[in-house]
């Protein structure tokens, strides 16, 4: 049946520079912020926005994902028309089919999924982006200025846009100039990665794009500067508030303690615009008789007994008595025990620190100096340390030194 | 699929509950952060891989069927079976008056047990908390072939005088059934948990309405102890019945017990309950927080010792919370002082109140009031 609008989510890259918290898993996948995975922010701005019929576009290892999306009953998507769909590429008959080559290259494969729903717009999303928006306000300026293309822009400050993809505009916000990571920009005005298209141009587009043999078929490096070199209509919308793509380590990181500030970041309490998730079933946390608590998340099923300083603490956590955990992240069932102390980390879901083990250490004006990581299902040993940095895959053995 | 039917009775407000039973049935009583007391029947049965389930209601239900919604917190939304809600039907005398007894309940919806697709039920109270294996309950029954199994407990719970109690032969055969006594017996607690075929419940409750018996254990199982198979299944985990308020008080802090919720809480038989997608905790720097059980979606601010703290419960800066339960959306504002307090849904405690209970009589503030 016809839809107004249908919102197409990328969500198959690898996220190669979350290294090995994507050894396993999709980016969108990777859990976020006590309660959530990455895609939640997305999926749930969808259906706040009013849009009910959205693509999910999976490649990279998409069990996890696809088993997280199930039916989308979490986010209200589970409907008899509409509703979350899961698009992997797929085989044709003739020719093979081929993996998704490029952002461009996964709405084509998808034009067939676009068609059945016939909509006049099509806005398309990332699966690596923190951040609340309400979609239907950008899709109302896009009809309002009649544009082909609309890309959402967020105004950051000249040296931070060195490091974007710069929409250059004139009086109106219309762009006339798009530079990626340009070295001297010309304007502050930084794409978030979200677009709003005319369907029926962009379709056009894309089968021109597809034509051309030596196209990336990628939107930034393709698309928009063919649409732009047409003289299409191109318009920038302003978002303004809390936005991040959470694409590398101290990015994923820096956004997790954000949510520890809500009057700056996102407001997750917020009952107008929520985030929707799906939750496990576990019962609620306990704080036991010595813990101490501070400035931090803390998720259904944790056990604390030790103490916990800003930090974020998915759920099933335990923290045993005698140990510390500051600024750091614990994904699902991450446990650390007795006399351990974890700083200035990542431990991902069901990693184990062992008694008396140390993991990470705080900034020191080095070069070298970063947040830990200790991969899912790793296993610290007794009094093991683990220093800054560190990107730890296999299990380090008692009193040893990574 | 297991070849059982679920049957659970939710229609008795227990008025012993004062405030907290006002608003609500028993069995749609908020209870260890997050639950209502229906929760754990239903996902007993639903982690013993009951499919289909009949929830009796009659009077002060609204809440219960806002909790329930569907059956789809429990996989019972289904095309087949699944989550039924069982009213007084309209015309039958029993819409009139509450039910007088459990068979009169199944009386009252007989033509739903007549259509019951399974060979055995279990029936069940839903204003309990407890962890029970039903699967191995009926693997029992059906092993035995008893005629009917009653569900005991190795240690006693409930207060006597209003609790069954149950006398057995070495190999558990129930030889007597002690309702209501004054003190409690040197007897087996019945938890009020049957299973029994569909063809001798159907029979049972033939047999009972014809000669106006009400009661199922009283009137319809105590006389047949000769004739009947009756065997007891022993249940050894932990059980929460609530008679009081000071009761309630009690088992919600019984949780605070590892131990306890070690027999409530098995990860391979998870109690369900109704999804409202809440973010995680949060702790200010100024918040003091020991010895409490906290569920998802609260801001805590303030002080909270050896309390239970429901969903999207706000303790500010500056505020006391000891051996409190503080039901889902309470507020308690900066400077109030709490102890041995009970605030139901949505209570709001105001800059400054001070709000002391005490072990023995603790305080039951009513739901939605500010104080």
């Amino acid at each position: 049946m016809k839809k107004e609008c249908v919102a197409m989510l990328l969500a198959g890259g690898q996220g190669s520079r979350l290294y090995a918290l994507t050894s396993h898993v999709a980016k969108p996948a990777v859990p976020f912020g006590g309660k959530y995975r990455i895609i939640d922010f997305p999926l749930s701005n969808c259906i706040n926005s009013g849009i009910d019929t959205v693509g999910v576009l999976t490649q990279y290892r998409p069990l996890e994902l696809n088993s997280y999306i199930g039916s989308g009953q979490p986010w209200d998507l589970d409907r008899s028309d509409g509703g979350v769909h899961i698009l992997p590429p797929y085989m044709r008959e003739g020719d093979q089919g081929t993996w998704y080559k490029g952002t461009a290259n996964a709405i084509y494969q998808n034009i067939g999924f676009l068609d059945m729903y016939d909509p006049e717009y099509v806005v398309i999303l990332s699966g690596d982006h923190i951040y609340k928006m309400d979609y239907s306000k950008m899709v109302a300026h896009h009809k309002k200025v009649g544009a082909a293309c609309t890309i959402s822009v967020l105004e950051v400050t000249m040296e931070e846009a060195t490091r974007f993809g710069i929409m250059n505009v004139d009086a109106e916000d219309r762009i006339f100039e798009f530079e990626e990571k340009p070295a001297h920009p010309k304007s502050n005005l930084a794409s978030m990665g979200i677009y709003v298209f005319t369907w029926s141009k962009l379709r056009r587009y894309l089968i021109e794009d597809e034509a051309d043999p030596n196209s990336a078929n990628d939107f930034g490096k393709n698309i928009i500067p063919n649409m732009l070199n047409a003289g299409e209509l191109m318009s920038a919308y302003r978002f303004r508030g809390y936005w991040k793509d959470v694409g590398t380590i101290d990015s994923l990181w820096d956004a997790n303690m954000d949510m520890l500030a809500p009057r700056t970041s996102i407001d997750l309490y917020d009952p107008t615009f929520p985030i929707y998730a799906r939750t496990p079933i576990r019962p609620p946390h306990f704080t036991g008789p010595n813990a101490v608590i501070s400035h931090s998340l803390v998720t259904g099923g944790s056990e604390v007994y030790g103490t916990v300083e800003n930090s974020v603490l998915f759920h099933s956590v335990t923290v045993e008595e005698g140990a510390s955990v500051r600024y750091s992240i614990l994904m699902p069932g991450a446990t650390v025990k007795a006399g351990a102390s974890v700083e200035y980390s990542i431990i991902a879901e069901n990693a184990v620190i062992e008694a008396g083990a140390a993991v990470g250490t705080p900034p020191d004006a080095t070069d070298n100096w970063g947040v830990a990581v200790v991969a899912s299902g790793v296993t610290i040993g007794e009094k093991a340390t683990v220093s800054a940095n560190a990107m730890i895959r296999e299990d380090v053995k008692g009193g040893e030194r990574a | 699929m297991t070849n059982l039917h679920g049957i659970i009775f939710a229609y008795h407000s227990n008025d012993s509950l004062g405030e907290l039973s006002k608003p609500r049935n028993t069995c749609s009583l908020p209870y260890g952060g997050r639950y209502r007391l229906i929760d754990f029947m239903l996902s007993n049965m639903v982690n013993a891989g009951v499919s289909d389930i009949g929830l009796i209601v009659h009077e002060n239900y609204q809440s219960l069927l806002d909790h329930v919604g569907s059956g789809k917190d429990w996989d019972l939304s289904r095309k087949h079976g699944g989550l039924r809600i069982l009213p007084p039907f309209s015309t039958a005398e029993s819409a009139h008056h509450t039910y007088s007894g459990t068979l009169d309940a199944l009386t009252g919806v007989s033509t739903y047990l007549s259509s019951i697709r399974q060979e055995h039920v279990v029936l069940a109270w839903g204003d309990m908390a407890l962890n029970i294996p039903l699967s191995a309950v009926y693997q029992q029954h059906v092993e035995r072939g008893s005629d009917v199994t009653m569900v005991c407990s190795d240690r006693h719970y409930g207060v006597p005088s209003s609790t069954q109690y149950l006398t057995t032969t070495s190999d558990g055969r129930v030889l007597d059934v002690l309702t209501y006594p004054s003190t409690a017996p040197e007897a087996a607690e019945f938890l009020s948990i049957c299973i029994l075929s569909k063809s001798l419940l159907l029979e049972l409750i033939e047999d009972c309405a014809t000669h106006d018996v009400h009661t199922f254990t009283r009137g319809a199982l105590l006389p047949r102890l000769g004739e009947l198979n009756i065997h007891t299944y022993t249940h050894t985990g932990y059980v929460a019945r609530f008679d009081s308020v000071r009761d309630y008080f009690d088992r919600s802090m019984d949780l605070l017990d590892p131990d306890v919720r070690r027999q409530l809480f098995l990860p391979d038989s998870p109690i369900r309950t109704k999804d409202r997608s809440d973010p995680s905790t949060y702790y200010s720097p100024d918040s003091k927080v020991t010895n409490s059980l906290i569920a998802d979606g609260c801001v805590i601010e303030g002080k909270v010792e050896n309390s239970i703290i429901f969903r999207g419960v706000t303790v500010e800066k500056g505020a006391h919370v000891r051996n409190c339960v503080l039901m889902q959306g309470t507020v308690v504002k900066a400077g109030a002082d709490l102890a041995y307090a009970i605030a139901d849904k949505n209570v709001t405690v105001e800059t400054g109140h001070c709000l002391l209970g005490n072990a023995a009589f603790p305080i039951a503030i009513g739901k939605d009031s500010t104080v």
